[in-house]
């Protein structure tokens, strides 16, 4: 149910280009701006500049840094899946166990995980078992909240309904508590997905040899800052096209946890 | 109002209260409740909001334990939950991931994991015999309210159960949708005779479908009045235009606006 005003007059076609030329016109007034005020790259590079920059780096160097990322944000994803969402069930099940755990959770959740990286590739050194690490300290809590929030929410009476036909836990579970988590798990990993991408950079800004994030940094250090600007900007894209990825994939094997569109 | 229990008592409810909360300062849910239930009879029960008609309806159910007294179902204790009792809820809780015909058949998978052709079969049949043989591979939410609550009554009557226990199933319904559904439910209940326990607001819907209406109290819940109704079957339309059945409800409304003067 939208709460918005009708639009009146304003065509579909409009309302989808709408993004698209928002966006567009920004990149025309900053390459305005850049033109303009003369300003000089290393203060704001124009997106030309970047464009060119882009294109001046080989391609399979990009490939090399993507992979160096995407792998370590991808381990720490599916890491923390695996780890998170067992402990959301445990969690439903066992008030002990949610009494003892949840504090300590929430402090590894406050802790600023920046400020944590440098000391874990200290005590494990600096190979992926450390990166993936860091990606799971910050990616593992949304995903433990969103998943145990939609377990607990399932409905009384179907509960009522599975302990009226003495089914075992298990089933109750499985059948009923998991599946109505799904639109939760869901919002959790998109949440978790964007996170894993910012904990793989950071983890590449303490120490790496590889990967987008170390691009950004040394390009920066060089003062070829066009070069960051487009090492940012594929990262940008990389992370959206992760978040919509996480987004087809609910749609695909879950078309019914989406609320239905409304027809018209 | 007690009834002595008869041999032909078939759910029988003795001496029954529930409290939620052990202070005695707090009243209980339901208190010293004596009800007898013939077998395939269809009882209604009426009530101000929280005077523990659900508690009522989960205590026969096996889901709750009373407190006090008793709760026997064919001369034996419930002391869990039982295979022979069919649930409806006031929402329909159809499992949003599940066809119409999984829905119906869930039941079955969620006890025991599986379920044969024979049971799809019969699935099928029933949803027939609701009239929604047409909407069996549809998803619930494709459904309107009226059609979920008939799924829901046929995912309950799936194993066959004695005992039919309905909260409030058609209180999210529309008045028209409402009228139609409840004069479905009384042809698939003569077709195949269960016991059920209907809980509602509606005075008139209660009249309408029951053998017996209960009248309870508000909190701590007990029975006021049973009231008999004698109007024929089967039930129609025509039954509301009836004047015993406006005799009926008045003196239930009386029971439930002024009960001291009842």
């Amino acid at each position: 149910m939208s709460l918005k005003l009708p639009e009146g007059r304003t065509s579909r076609a409009l309302l989808a280009a709408a993004p698209w030329l928002f966006f567009l016109a920004l990149i025309l007034l900053w390459e305005l701006v850049c033109q303009v005020f003369s300003l000089p790259e290393y203060v704001l590079p124009a997106p030309i500049a970047i464009v060119e920059a882009f294109f001046n780096v080989e391609f399979s160097r990009w490939l090399t840094h993507l992979w160096a990322t995407l792998r370590v944000a991808l381990m720490g994803f599916a890491v923390s899946i695996l780890v998170a969402i067992p402990i959301a069930i445990a969690m439903m099940r066992s008030e002990l166990l949610t009494r003892t755990l949840y504090p300590l959770l929430v402090v590894i959740q406050s802790t600023p995980v920046v400020a944590v990286a440098p000391l874990i590739i200290v005590l494990m050194g600096s190979d992926d078992p450390s990166r993936v690490l860091i990606t799971c300290l910050l990616t593992f809590f949304p995903l433990v909240v969103s998943t145990a929030t939609g377990i607990n929410e399932t409905p009384g009476e179907l509960v009522e309904l599975s302990r009226s036909l003495d089914a075992p836990l298990r089933r109750e579970t499985w059948q009923i508590r998991i599946p109505y988590a799904i639109p939760h798990i869901f919002s959790g990993l998109r949440v978790a997905i964007t996170l894993a991408i910012i904990g793989a950079v950071v983890a590449e800004f303490v120490a790496a040899e590889e990967g987008l994030g170390y691009f950004i940094q040394f390009s920066t250090s060089f003062f070829r800052i066009p070069q960051a600007f487009a090492g940012l900007f594929f990262l940008a894209v990389v992370s959206l096209l992760l978040f919509k990825s996480v987004q087809w994939i609910q749609q695909w094997f879950f078309p019914w946890s989406l609320p239905r569109k409304s027809g018209h | 109002m007690t009834t002595p229990a008869t041999n032909r008592s078939f759910v029988t409810l003795a001496g029954v209260g529930h409290r939620y909360d052990p202070n005695p300062a707090i009243p209980s849910a339901v208190t010293g409740i004596d009800l007898d239930i013939r077998r395939h009879e269809f009882v209604a029960v009426v009530g101000p909001s929280g005077c523990g008609k659900s508690t009522l309806l989960r205590m026969i159910a096996g889901l709750l334990t009373p407190t006090d007294g008793e709760v026997s179902v064919f001369g034996k204790q419930v002391d869990g939950p039982r295979d022979d009792v069919g649930i409806v809820f006031q929402k329909p809780t159809l499992l949003p991931w599940l066809s119409v015909r999984k829905n119906v058949l869930f039941p079955l998978r969620h006890k025991y994991g599986r379920y044969s052709r024979a049971d799809e079969k019969r699935a099928d049949e029933l949803l027939a015999m609701a009239g929604l043989e047409s909407f069996a591979d549809k998803m619930p939410d494709e459904l309107s309210g009226g059609m979920q609550q008939r799924v829901g009554i046929v995912r309950a009557l799936l194993l066959n159960p004695d005992i039919l226990l309905m909260d409030e199933p058609f209180s999210a319904l529309d008045a028209m949708t409402r009228e139609q559904i409840g004069f479905d439910l009384l042809k698939i209940w003569e077709e195949n005779p269960k016991t059920v326990l209907f809980i509602t607001h509606s005075i008139a819907e209660a009249v309408l479908l029951a053998d017996r209406v209960l009248v309870m109290s508000k909190r701590p819940g007990t029975v006021l009045d049973v009231l008999d109704v004698d109007l024929p079957r089967p039930r129609t339309t025509h039954t509301i235009s009836e004047p015993r059945f406006g005799q009926l409800t008045e003196r239930l409304r009386k029971h439930i606006y002024e009960p001291e003067a009842a």
